[in-house]
């Protein structure tokens, strides 16, 4: 009987928990460490943190979930990786004794790590900024955000201000669709006159989102995704400024240096900036009890992986195969890692330090969809390898396709969205030889109320799939 | 290319038929990619 152990019940690890356990659940043992007992649908966030939905619609239970599946489930937070002796240390969430879970195959699946202290003053806790990049926290900035709503009915003018609040951060697409929906709520309550918000980002661009960017053909001509974002921000009077990477916060104050090396402020009321992503930080032991954490992870925390690392931009840009096919660490070979966990080889967006030397680089978004597929072949490799001794399945960034939906507003009658989809993620030059690396017939972005229908249909299929329900290997990750 | 939304194209981003066509486009689009993915 061979047991595999998820650390995480986010897109990755859910998604490959029902995978695991459905090919393998009866006859095996499949465990999912994860500190909620509770999944949490990630981009509907964006509307819990405007007031547009309620917070219990994005969560379900886990455990009646997994016992569906015959997968066992253990709530508590992982701490450290005996790789050797192969178990995984966790602190139960009860309080009771740690535990040591044992495996033949690790995933670690574990998400984000928000790493709020990479910049002081950043987010809810010891900060004067929101994030809805918890539950907790999107619930938080909802709450904040109608503090500045009740200020602007009694006449007070509210600046807003959203996107990255670290010069390494990503997920700009998720912060974009948060400042658009903050537009649409001002308009249907009659205060968007009483607000000034502003895009306040580190891509090198408008419109990069941490992918470069897109170019389209529309009518015989290109378009880019910076004439896209720029003509949304034109038509809803919303500033922005990019190439800027936030360095501290104080009340009321946003702290920034940009490409240039000037160093700014920018005023506000309400702000929702995303902290940098950490990997999960994880240290990992051998049989003697050594630290072996470099051969495992980067300093970022995040997992190495079957990986090129160390190139510079330029040649990485040249090199699809730099990024991961399998997900697998190269030392400890039955140990994987999928999603947002994952060590990238590098940023798909151009890195710049500017002259004070400081990196002001867009990380690469791994969230959603990815996640999910790589959640996905990384389960189905897992099950090869029980069954057949031998992995089969394969897919890297530089294959993947991704479709983002920013949605702005949620009614189904007169709400949008900006639909942008990208194939591949990650540019592959070699097998796309054009300027932009992807393959234009497919790649895309438009804007309207399908947009609108696409993202509600998106979040009802995924919270069907993800609980395991009929059909739910039909719906796509 | 500069590209403003002009109120034309804000009708046609509402216009339910048009729409209803784009949303079907997309989910094939969308399904197309990811039969590609499946076989990975």
């Amino acid at each position: 009987m061979t047991k595999v152990v998820v650390i995480g019940s986010g897109f990755a690890g859910q998604t490959a928990a029902l995978y695991l356990g459905s090919a393998l659940g009866k006859r095996h043992d499949i465990t999912v460490i994860n500190k909620y007992d509770i999944f949490g649908y990630t981009p509907s966030w964006v509307w819990v943190g405007v007031g547009q939905m309620e917070p219990h619609k994005t969560t379900f239970a886990l455990k009646p979930v997994y016992d569906k599946f015959h997968i066992n489930f253990v709530h508590g937070a992982a701490q450290a990786i005996h790789v050797d002796d192969q178990y995984v240390v966790v602190n139960r969430a009860d309080g009771g004794d740690e535990l040591q879970v044992p495996y033949d195959y690790l995933i670690i699946a574990t998400g984000a790590r928000l790493n709020f202290a990479g910049t002081p003053g950043l987010g809810p806790h010891d900060g004067y900024t929101t994030s809805i990049c918890s539950l907790p926290h999107a619930i938080d900035a909802r709450d904040r955000f109608f503090e500045a709503i009740a200020r602007m009915e009694k006449g007070e003018r509210q600046k807003i201000v959203v996107g990255t609040g670290h010069p390494g951060a990503t997920c700009q697409g998720a912060a974009f669709e948060y400042l658009t929906n903050i537009h649409k709520v001002l308009e249907k309550r009659g205060l968007r006159d009483k607000a000034d918000l502003l895009w306040l980002s580190n891509e090198p661009t408008l419109g990069d989102f941490g992918v470069r960017g897109l170019r389209i053909k529309k009518q015989d001509k290109i378009l880019t995704s910076e004439d896209f974002i720029k003509a949304i921000f034109d038509l809803y009077g919303i500033d922005w400024q990019v190439q800027t990477g936030v360095r501290r916060i104080e009340p009321g104050k946003i702290y920034w240096e940009n490409y240039d090396g000037v160093e700014g402020k920018t005023d506000f009321d309400f702000a929702m900036l995303i902290p940098q992503f950490l990997g999960p930080g994880f240290t990992y032991f051998d049989k003697d009890g050594n630290d072996v954490t470099d051969k495992l992870a980067n300093k970022g925390g995040f997992v190495l992986v079957d990986a090129i690392y160390g190139l510079d931009w330029d040649t990485l840009a040249e090199t699809p195969e730099a990024w991961p096919a399998v997900y697998q660490n190269r030392h400890y070979k039955n140990i994987f890692a999928a999603g947002i966990a994952f060590a990238p080889p590098g940023s798909i967006s151009r890195p710049f330090v500017n002259p004070n030397g400081l990196s002001i680089t867009a990380a690469p978004p791994r969230t959603g969809m990815i996640s999910g597929i790589i959640g996905r072949i990384v389960a189905l490799n897992i099950i090869d390898l029980v069954k057949r001794g031998r992995m089969t399945h394969a897919e890297r960034m530089t294959e993947m396709f991704a479709a983002c939906i920013a949605s702005m507003g949620d009614s189904l009658w007169d709400g949008s969205a900006a639909t942008i989809i990208i194939y591949p993620v990650v540019p592959d030059p070699r097998t796309y030889p054009n300027e932009e690396g992807r393959d234009l017939f497919v790649t895309d972005m438009e804007m309207g109320l399908a947009g609108a229908w696409m993202k509600r249909m998106i979040h009802t299929t995924f919270m069907h799939k993800l609980q395991g329900r009929i059909g739910w290997k039909l719906i796509p990750e | 290319m500069t590209f403003e939304i002009t109120p034309k194209d804000a009708k046609k981003m509402n216009n339910k038929l048009l729409q209803l066509w784009r949303f079907i486009m997309l989910n094939l689009k969308i399904l197309k990619a990811v039969d590609h993915s499946k076989r990975a």
